[in-house]
């Protein structure tokens, strides 16, 4: 991994580069803090609920949050373990707390933490990871590749990856709704709003069909249902039509609208999803697909099984094939 | 102090404003970044690469080597800074700091750059890997020291504490335990986000041989680190180091929000001329 000997003095300075991001797209309008603005509205009716956090309360947009209801916001300092237990220990005294760091230390710190203080136990805690997948420059400590994979196999653990502001909108107030545990990524700073525009509601457990299309079936969660629908503007002016369904909850998994759409012959099935190809969406959807004798031409759009670079994001982005484009050109390829 | 030592503390000195300078390019680079840490940090910096550490710049896998391991990654920018003056990195490398197929990335790692011995980043693992190279280094019968920097921030972390307890009942004297405690961390005030006082009492009371010092005063660094290698009894050791973010640049010094500063590109000019005419006293 870049040992080589650079090349050193050709390197122009570059405008500073992004290093973070909640999603680099142009083209779409954001909101400001869409997690932190929907719970504060929570609490105004529902007192239960608290708020924590392991040092990443102004990077996880819950800071506001802290501000508007100091009272009722525990600043764990940089302790995940104990945060995750320590929500376990306060969901058992009645309120339901929101724990926010990074999605790569609330899942690989605090495994162990959630699985038996939390899960096991089926306490009510909403563990929120910021920064999914590679939305961060970083290199591998803060790349949440394996998020998702790690969580998968924790019995009764929700698991959701929402794609924009107004879907992050919605599943605050549903999550606090849904009684146990869950674990949900989401995007932080001034976030995409796509949704609206495809007469979306958000529900746990329940995939959405964006647009219909006779060619290709794109399956996807995260902000790459973001990239399908540009992507498949896109691809319609080549004339190539493109179904999105949309997959925010990870688990429990709609099989039953993955397999209808998937049984739908002729289109060229291909999931997207922000993490590695082991343990997502693409391998849920296949497995599932596989064990209901369900067997259409199958493509995934993921990021590699291996520690990712660090860098500038749309650099790596691109260099791991989440971009639109890269969506795009592969479809193209593929078909 | 004797005309040598003078002599001594006033090359550190040297050497520390151009760690600083080095921190400055980096920082300008991007932006923005941790550029209060790496000022605040550089003395410690200095003195651990330029007086106590026993290393080889041009040889940085050197079996006999002493280790230094960076635990808070995003530290990467003050470590570079004291690997290009200590002669582990070529000046010019500086301006790639955190861009693509840079050897300087923004969070250190170890396969990245020459000198890194550790990928830190995800905080917490300094004081645990020091452990186990204390152990492996004892089995080869090295007398190598580590020494692991850690944030203040990361006195909150369990793992670290599970370290001390290890450390002290292996008796791992080859550890040598800094902490940059500049009071912030990535929410705020260190004391605020969680309060981990009374550090040197707790440390002591978990077996270490623990000093507590200004830590941008370079003769008490040269004294403390000195002492912490010469301690005679069988326990770690740890040196916390109080250090003022910023220090060097005036307007930075003691800015409220300074875990990751933005700065106008005028103000990076200001930076320059501000650490110019605090090192002419
Ligand atoms: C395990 C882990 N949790 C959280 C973070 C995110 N993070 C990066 S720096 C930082 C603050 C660390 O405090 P300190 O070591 O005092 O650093 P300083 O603010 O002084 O730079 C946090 C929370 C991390 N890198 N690793
Ligand atoms: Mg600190």
């Amino acid at each position: 991994m870049n040992m080589q000997l650079h090349k050193e003095n050709t390197m122009l300075k570059t405008k500073s580069p992004d290093i973070t991001a909640s999603a680099i797209d142009e083209g779409h309008p954001t909101t400001s803090m869409p997690f932190g603005n929907a719970l504060i509205e929570l609490g105004r009716t529902r007192p239960e609920i608290v708020g924590m956090s392991a040092d990443l309360a102004k990077y996880t947009d819950i800071h506001i949050f802290a501000e508007a209801y100091p009272d009722r916001f525990y600043q764990m300092g940089m302790s995940e373990q104990l945060m995750a237990t320590a929500a376990g220990g306060l969901s058992k005294e009645g309120f339901i707390p929101f724990a926010t760091t990074y999605a790569t230390f609330a899942s690989r710190r605090c495994y162990d933490f959630m699985s038996q203080a939390v899960a096991e136990q089926d306490a009510n805690v909403k563990l929120i990871g910021g920064l999914p997948g590679l939305t961060t420059g970083y290199g591998p400590s803060h790349q949440a590749t394996d998020d998702i994979a790690i969580f998968r196999a924790m019995p009764n653990l929700t698991i959701i990856d929402p794609c924009d502001a107004y879907e992050i909108e919605q599943l605050v107030p549903a999550l606090a709704d849904h009684h146990g545990p869950v674990y949900s990524r989401i995007l932080r700073g001034n976030v995409a709003r796509v949704l609206d525009q495809y007469d979306y509601r958000f529900e746990i457990g329940k995939a959405a069909l964006l647009r219909g299309g006779s060619d290709v079936l794109i399956i996807s969660t995260g902000f790459m249902t973001m990239r399908a629908l540009d992507s498949a503007k896109e691809l319609k002016s080549d004339g190539i039509d493109v179904a999105v369904l949309h997959v925010p909850t990870i688990k429990p998994l709609d099989e039953l609208a993955i397999l209808r759409e998937a049984r739908r012959t002729g289109r060229l099935v291909v999931t997207a999803e922000n993490h590695s190809s082991i343990g997502g969406l693409g391998e849920a959807v296949s497995s599932t697909l596989a064990m209901n004798g369900v067997c259409p031409e199958l493509r995934r759009i993921a990021l590699p099984d291996r520690f990712l670079d660090a860098g500038t994001l749309p650099v790596l982005q691109h260099r791991y094939g989440i971009t639109r484009e890269a969506m795009t050109e592969n479809i193209r390829r593929w078909l | 102090m004797n005309e040598i030592t003078n002599l001594h503390n006033s090359s550190l000195k040297d050497h520390a404003r151009r760690v600083r300078h080095n921190a400055l390019v980096m920082a300008e680079t991007q932006g923005q970044g941790y550029i209060a840490q790496a000022l605040g940090v550089a003395d410690v910096l200095t003195v651990t690469y330029f007086h106590a550490m026993n290393h080889r710049p041009d040889q940085p896998s050197w079996e006999d080597r002493d280790r230094f391991l960076l635990s808070p990654g995003h530290y990467g920018i003050a470590h570079y800074s004291v690997l290009v003056a200590a002669g582990y990195l070529p000046e010019e490398e500086l301006i790639t700091y955190a861009a693509d197929d840079s050897r300087l990335p923004m969070s250190g790692m170890t396969s990245y750059t020459p000198g890194a011995e550790m990928s830190g980043g995800s905080i917490g693992l300094g004081l645990p890997m020091a452990v186990g190279m204390g152990l492996g280094l004892k089995r080869k019968k090295s007398k190598s020291f580590i020494y692991t920097l850690m944030g203040d921030g990361e006195l909150a972390e369990g793992p670290t504490w599970e370290a001390a307890i290890s450390a002290a009942s292996y008796q791992l004297d080859n550890i040598i335990a800094v902490v940059d405690f500049n009071q912030v961390q990535a929410d705020g005030p260190s004391t605020k986000v969680m309060n981990t006082e009374p550090v040197v009492a707790k440390f002591e009371a978990f077996g270490f041989y623990v000093q507590r010092i200004d830590g941008n005063d370079m003769s008490a660094l040269v004294a403390a680190f000195d002492r912490a290698r010469e301690h005679p009894e069988p326990q770690p050791r740890i040196i916390i180091c109080d250090t003022k973010m910023g220090c060097g640049v005036d307007f930075l010094e003691g800015r409220e929000k300074s875990h990751f500063i933005r700065l106008q590109p005028d103000d990076w000019k200001r930076a320059y001329q501000a650490l110019e005419a605090s090192s002419v006293q």
